[in-house]
């Protein structure tokens, strides 16, 4: 009772859950043009994650996964399904998650190990894939109502139904140590926590192996995807599209949110996209986003591209960007290898390659 | 040279014995723009004071066109044409900016409307853009220098005294200012001119005086000085390469968020304002008068409120915080030091010692329902010997401190609450150099402490000296960032203005 009249004090004061602010792009996560200068390797039509096992960098597109070395790919191995995350394991062996329903194990020890649920629940959107200091996989499935090419549609119905799985190649155990998260895209260890991005809070929590839980970066104006661990410590948050007002206005809104799923076609909502700009018919987003023929970079994003760098402790060091006016959006993946930070840039579908050295320069200045 | 028009002749001052200032020799010629500069405590407020007849002299003698005279009080100083505008605001707050430019000046039957068309003519006359009918507590610091600039040439002084007159002003006003100073000295007025702005000294009086410790060190004309001989003769050391010496090759990286504001709403002033505020490192915060940066951490401090509906959010280390009043912001461990320190920052009748007391009464709240004497004067000691605050003794009342030792007291008022962020706004402004680098020293010890620091300044060779980032304020929201690497003050100002 009390809650409920809190949250109608809420939305007619607009404050708390209904005070519609978003946090600014300022600090660590000050703009800057990085990703947009960033090499071009290679471009793909599907691609959906990149690994490493710290020589060879893998690239998962469409239902194939390439080894690519500089301008050279080739194929390593084929599947009948889109491949929706990838992860290299150091015995040399591949884990591919199947059209987020199914994960299986390519080569190494556990070849031909596969999982299709986990705690008596199937894969739905399987869409990260992370190697534990132990051996075990960590596994997110971001929702068990929409697969991973709708991931909007989870945004727009405002779901919590991601969980993080914990899979064991050897003795092929599924354990769900973690459900209810508000689309879970990311996971990466750290010690015996598991680090897991939960995109549509906008934050990123540590996952104890007994269950507990607690907020390492909060409160981001982004929404963030995978983690990876980075030289030198900490890790490579990317973040595969920014927050808005206006989409955090639609989101309160049940009533508008409800009619536009209902009667307007998916790429015309109000949600955050991975490309944008490509039709007339796409919502403009609070402010003019051309004035003069002129692309004004600090317009409100329909599609963003970022990525964090963080600390051990998950405290943001820097990031790279690719505003409003740039192309590099929606990033999903990184990778570092051989002194270079590989990124993938769904929206374009751009590999993208920028030395570490390069990154630490632009960052000094 | 002609006799002076004023001119003070072994002029002492003691206060409880100590002398304020110490058998000082100073002349001021006809339509002569001269510049007092010194340290906090050299004595050039009390110097001024004299001529202005607020206090009395202990020994010497002080003449008016070769007449040998002794003020009493300012009405007195007035009628011998002497007018002074303090460096800390003497205007009424609760009349208006009419009543207050003819106060002193009233009939028998006074018309406001006549007063209101008067105050008009003669604000537009000086080019200043105030609105004579407005309350002056409704002022900003800045509009509030210029109703106090407007009274003395109203008064038609032949000698006017500017206790700091820049400080509050943007750099628009100050070129009216300097020009209004000019057209004085054409006129005929002499002006006295006190500012730790040393390149305004340099570069509108035609002589200089520099005190030190209550003694005259130096009088020539400006022409002979340098910024550095300047100073060097101030302080008798060399500061003006460590003062706003620029540090780019040491910013400190961002610790953990420790204030975070979204879309922040004031109606007029904040307007959709977001930021954030770091640990272990100096936020600098640039923006003209009137650009809301004042105000949008005075919400964040609970000093001012939001809008009610809609007003933002505020987060502190990640909790959602709404303010009503300053104490529940003080026990967060906010600490905001005023810009305003004579209205706003500590309490004037007051000893030293009570006043750094009262900030820590502030933070314990009902915690501590009795005070005691000898806490007071144990807090009072560990701080003023912290901030080398020099006073006569920690019975000493504020008023009676210079600017930067008033300011001290203020800093020490917050720092006894043992604050996490604290928010510096306009931390060196009515500071001498000497001070200024201690001010300085302090927010770097602070912020390599750990503390969150926010600094806001008007002046850009502070903001660039000591900031870590650097964020610019325009028109009620923050509509830059700058790395200290990158920040130049071309780039900042243009920022803040367009």
């Amino acid at each position: 009772m009390i809650a409920a009249l809190r949250s109608l004090g809420d939305r007619l004061l607009g404050r708390g859950e209904a005070s519609i602010t978003i946090p600014i792009f300022d600090g660590a996560l000050k703009p800057n043009q990085i990703l947009e200068t960033a090499e071009v390797v290679a471009s793909f039509d599907d691609a959906s994650d990149i690994a490493t096992d710290g020589k060879t960098l893998f690239v998962a597109d469409g239902a194939q996964v390439l080894r690519v070395a500089g301008t050279e790919r080739a194929e390593v191995v084929r599947f009948d399904r889109p491949v929706t995350a990838l992860c290299a394991l150091p015995d040399g062996g591949l884990v591919v998650a199947l059209a987020g329903q199914e994960i299986v194990i390519k080569g190494g020890a556990a070849d031909g190990r596969r999982w299709v649920d986990a705690g008596g629940t199937p894969f739905h959107a399987a869409n990260t894939i992370a190697v534990r200091p132990d051996g075990t996989l960590a596994v997110t499935d971001g929702s068990n109502r929409h697969d991973c090419a709708h991931w909007t549609h989870d945004l727009m119905e405002r779901s919590a139904t991601g969980r993080l799985v914990l899979l064991d190649p050897r003795s092929g155990d599924a354990r769900e140590t973690a459900r209810g998260l508000e689309y879970a895209f990311g996971a990466c260890a750290s010690g015996a926590e598991t680090f897991v991005s939960e995109s549509w809070r906008h934050r990123v929590i540590a996952l104890g192996p007994d269950g507990t839980r607690r907020v390492v970066l909060g409160r981001l104006p982004v929404y963030p995807s995978r983690l990876v661990a980075a030289s030198g410590g900490g890790f490579w948050l990317t973040a595969f599209a920014a927050r808005t007002q206006l989409v955090e206005f639609v989101l309160r809104e049940n009533t508008f949110r409800r009619r536009m799923i209902k009667e307007i076609a998916p790429e015309h909502w109000i949600a955050p996209r991975l490309r944008s700009g490509e039709s007339y018919l796409e919502p403009m987003q609070g402010a003019h986003l051309r004035t003069m023929g002129v692309l004004k970079p600090w317009a409100p994003p329909r599609s963003y591209g970022l990525v964090i760098r963080l600390s051990p402790e998950g405290v943001p060091q820097y990031s790279l960007h690719s505003r409003v006016d740039g192309v590099n959006h929606g990033i999903v993946a990184a990778a570092e290898v051989a002194g270079a930070l590989y990124l993938l840039a769904k929206g374009p579908g751009r590999l993208l390659r920028i030395p570490l050295a390069d990154i630490d320069k632009d960052i000094a200045a | 040279m002609s006799t002076p028009i004023l001119e003070l002749r072994q002029a002492t001052k003691l206060y409880g014995g100590v002398p304020a200032i110490d058998g000082v020799d100073f002349s001021l010629a006809e339509g002569e723009i001269h510049a007092l500069v010194g340290e906090n405590g050299a004595g050039k407020s009390t110097l001024t004071k004299v001529m202005a007849g607020v206090v009395l002299l202990s020994s010497g003698a002080m003449l008016i066109g070769g007449r040998e005279v002794m003020p009493r009080t300012p009405l007195e100083a007035r009628h011998l044409g002497i007018a002074m505008v303090f460096q800390e605001n003497s205007l009424v707050p609760s009349m208006t900016v009419a009543q207050n430019l003819f106060l002193g000046q009233e009939k028998f039957y006074n018309r406001l409307r006549g007063i209101y068309i008067a105050a008009q003519q003669f604000l537009q006359s000086l080019n200043f853009d105030v609105t004579p009918t407005a309350t002056v507590a409704q002022l900003g610091a800045a509009k509030k220098q210029m109703v106090e600039i407007a009274r003395a040439v109203l008064h038609d002084a032949k000698v006017i005294i500017f206790d700091e007159p820049t400080a509050s002003l943007t750099p628009e006003e100050k070129k009216y200012f300097f020009d209004l100073v000019r057209d004085l000295k054409k006129r005929g007025v002499s002006v006295i001119f006190i500012s730790h702005a040393l390149e305004e000294a340099l570069l509108i009086a035609d002589r200089i005086t520099v005190l030190r410790d209550g003694r005259h060190v130096v009088t020539d004309d400006t022409v002979n000085f340098d910024r550095a001989r300047v100073i060097q003769a101030m302080v008798g050391r060399d500061l003006s390469k460590t003062l706003y010496a620029e540090r780019k090759a040491r910013v400190r990286p961002p610790g953990a968020r420790v204030l975070t504001i979204e879309n922040l709403r004031m109606a007029p002033m904040v307007k959709n304002n977001s930021l954030s505020v770091f640990a272990g490192q100096v936020t600098g915060v640039f923006g003209l008068v009137g650009s809301g940066r004042t105000e949008t951490f005075k919400i964040a401090s609970g000093i001012l409120k939001r809008d009610f509906f809609h007003g933002g959010e505020i987060f502190l280390n990640g909790k959602p915080v709404r303010y009503l009043t300053p104490a529940p912001a003080v026990r967060d461990g906010i600490a905001y030091i005023t810009e305003d320190r004579k209205v706003e920052g500590f309490f004037e009748t007051m000893s030293v010692a009570r006043n750094i007391y009262m900030g820590l009464l502030a933070k314990l709240g009902r915690r501590r329902p009795f005070t005691s004497t000898r806490e007071a004067e144990s807090v009072g000691r560990k701080w003023v010997e912290a901030l080398n605050v020099k006073a006569i003794g920690q019975d000493v009342k504020v008023m009676e401190l210079s600017g930067g030792n008033q300011q001290k007291i203020v800093i020490a008022k917050s720092l006894v609450q043992e604050p996490g962020l604290i928010v510096f706004d306009e931390p060196t402004r009515g500071v001498d150099v000497g001070a200024i680098a201690e001010i300085h020293q302090l927010i770097d010890k602070l912020a390599d402490q750990g503390h969150a620091i926010v600094m806001i300044s008007s002046y850009l060779p502070e903001i660039m000296a000591r900031s870590d980032r650097i964020l610019v304020c325009r028109q009620g929201k923050i509509v830059e960032e700058f790395s200290a690497h990158e920040a130049t003050e071309e780039k900042i100002m243009y920022a803040a203005i367009h």
